[in-house]
């Protein structure tokens, strides 16, 4: 299966006690340690691991680091459209300043998004028109609303 | 004599003071807001009064409902932790008025030192140094201008009312000055409810030094030593230590004097922190006090060896300062470091469910945790999720150990500054003791580690498609043996 992590893919295959990692061959075992977890063998290394699933998400801890997996196809994303600004975090919409059709300029403050008592000022990346604001003051959204669409 | 504490936050904090709280035979009672009820902190009480639904305003920030609270719960004496109303005098006196103790310092000093504009008026009489700025009279756009132009740039615009980083934005050009005191007084207004602002100088390269005093009711007022919080983002602290490495014994004895200095001008009692800022020419400033526990507190209790929470409850209840602290001498050093819920590179807060959590342990490590595994991050509340204490025999021992436990940590399902905090200690300032408060901007923004072969392995096997049953599910059909991929893949504990 392809498998990507960030910018990055691997095309990885698992048979019975072998990997292939793009064509790369490698041994592995999991080990279980008890209460302490698991460790999985590649070669003759020991890597202590720990994996925890979000619907096709897979997050791995591995020796200090954390790496956020998916496979291939849920990781591509819609391109980008038109002139959307989008959420930058999850949270709730603080204050509108903008109504639609209303013209803006570059570095206005159209909104205010508040999460965890940080205020965070989404600002006209270009001058033009607020054609579409589909949120109003008090909504709740996840990172990634399209939040200003800019005519 | 206390007897029941009634502790009121959450998160962390709330969990670390309940600690302390047992050790002493005293019960802790919680608090939560309805949507709360699960939260990690209510577990690991006895007891656990609902604040009813809403949000944190109307529940942690209630008065009403958090005095109404530690009544029904039976309890003696209130504690507020840090944040929410730790530093509100209305609240101190509503606690008291009910007849409990309040676990801090009297409601005069916070308030004398709540307002910021009043607390510089106030130590530059007692003669503690202020950092330079905006005369307590200037209130208009026209004076505050004027006030800049003297003053220099760059500036902080900074809110009467706030404190702890909040409420402040940096100013560079006298054009820009009139927008950041409109957004500066929008801010204020809906985050302290006072519009006030004033202006001080932004001493760029300046270290944030700060020290913990203590005071009893017999009048007793003392330092114990200093914290360095100069590693700073977004004017918030995420790493500190002690000692600073950029104090020698002389330069430490001015300050610490001048902080009990500012202690005793406001009457203090109970634990305090006199924050200060250094300057490369090694001249210091009064900032702020802060007139409750502060959340890095840990690093003063490893070097000395005491317990602050229980000085505090010990103080509360009229007790004296602890005999031996008159005698008290750092040893070793120590290091905090703030795991926040937040994307590392934009540093912009992260919701989500905790998936796996393993804290670190082993000599010298101490984690205060506010969350476990199936904790549910939300965005209502502050993103701290955890702290990290070590403690070494001296600083590159401390910094070699943080390294290790910060790897030791185990966080899945939320995104947080971990790498932020790995690429600090792994910094050549860091490491030689050589940094100021924009050590963080100067940075380069974490590169995502390369997956090595291992986690991509483990990866491909939990979303091997038959690897979904339930942890520990055994497979019954007589299919594929031990040495099968997709049996041990079913082994292979996934969580979430």
């Amino acid at each position: 299966m392809k498998i990507v992590c960030g910018e990055r893919a691997r095309e990885v295959r698992l048979e019975r006690d072998t990997a292939v990692l793009d064509g790369e061959r490698l041994a592995y075992r999991i080990v279980e340690d008890g209460a302490a977890g698991e460790r999985l063998e590649v070669g003759d290394r020991r890597h202590r691991i720990r994996v925890a699933r979000r619907r096709d998400r897979v997050f791995v801890w591995c020796e200090g680091e954390v790496y956020e997996f998916a496979p291939a196809r849920a990781a591509e994303r819609p391109p980008g459209d038109r002139g959307d600004l989008l959420a930058p975090m999850p949270g709730r919409i603080r204050a509108v300043y903008v109504s639609e059709n209303g013209a803006v300029r570059r570095g206005d403050v159209l909104l205010i998004l508040e999460a965890m008592k940080m205020e965070h000022a989404i600002r006209a990346p270009r001058d033009g028109t607020v054609r579409h604001l589909p949120h109003r003051e008090g909504d709740l959204v996840e990172t990634g609303t399209p939040l200003v669409e800019l005519a | 004599m206390i007897r029941t504490v009634l502790i009121a936050n959450r998160g962390e904090i709330a969990v670390r003071v309940a600690r302390t709280a047992r050790e002493m035979g005293i019960e802790a009672v919680a608090v939560y807001s309805e949507a709360d009820a699960g939260a990690f902190h209510v577990g690991q009480m006895p007891r656990g009064m609902n604040l009813g639904p809403g949000s944190p305003k109307e529940t942690y920030l209630s008065i009403p409902r958090l005095v109404e609270a530690a009544q029904r719960a039976g309890a003696d004496a209130v504690h507020p932790g840090y944040g929410f109303l730790s530093e509100n005098a209305a609240f101190a006196r509503a606690v008291e008025a009910a007849g409990l103790v309040w676990v801090g310092p009297p409601a005069a000093a916070i308030e004398e030192m709540g307002d910021k504009i009043r607390s510089r008026t106030r130590m530059r009489e007692a003669g503690v140094p202020v950092v330079p700025g905006s005369d307590p009279g200037a209130h208009t756009d026209e004076e505050l201008s004027l006030e800049a132009l003297r003053i220099g740039f760059p500036l902080l615009v900074k809110a009467a009312a706030g404190g702890g980083g909040k409420g402040m934005s940096r100013v560079d050009r006298a054009e820009d000055l009139p927008a950041a005191l409109a957004e500066a007084r929008r801010l204020a207004e809906s985050a302290f409810g006072d519009s006030t602002v004033y202006l001080e100088k932004l001493l760029d390269r300046a270290r944030h030094v700060e020290f913990q005093i203590f005071g009893d009711r017999a009048g007793h007022l003392m330092h114990l030593f200093e914290r360095e919080c100069s590693v700073q983002r977004r004017h918030q602290k995420i790493v500190e230590e002690t000692p600073s490495p950029g104090l020698d014994q002389p330069l430490r004895s001015r300050m610490a004097e001048a902080a009990v200095e500012a202690g005793r001008a406001v009457g203090y009692v109970g634990a305090g922190t006199v924050e200060l800022l250094l300057d490369e020419k090694r001249n210091f400033y009064f900032l702020e006090m802060n007139t409750r526990l502060q959340v890095e507190h840990p690093v003063t209790e490893a070097t000395l060896g005491i317990d602050l929470v229980r000085a505090q409850i010990d103080v509360a209840g009229g007790g004296r300062l602890p005999d031996g602290w008159a005698r008290l001498m750092p040893r070793g050093h120590a290091i905090e470091l703030r795991l926040y819920a937040e994307d590392p590179v934009a540093m912009l807060p992260r919701a989500g469910e905790v998936l796996e959590y393993v804290e670190p342990s082993g000599p010298g490590v101490r984690v205060d945790s506010g969350i476990a595994r199936g904790s549910h991050v939300g965005l209502e509340f502050d993103p701290l999720l955890a702290k990290l204490v070590v403690l070494g025999p001296d600083r590159k021992a401390a910094i070699e150990r943080a390294r290790r436990a910060l790897e030791d940590w185990v966080v899945l399902g939320v995104e947080t500054n971990r790498p932020m905090l790995s690429a600090v200690l792994r910094s050549e300032p860091f490491a030689a003791g050589r940094y100021a408060t924009d050590l963080v901007s100067q940075l380069p923004p974490p590169v995502p580690a390369e997956p090595p072969a291992a986690a991509w392995i483990a990866a491909a096997l939990a979303m091997a498609p038959r690897a979904g049953g339930a942890p520990g599910a055994t497979r019954s059909d007589g299919q594929g043996g031990p040495a099968d991929p997709w049996t041990d893949a079913m082994r292979w504990r996934v969580s979430g």
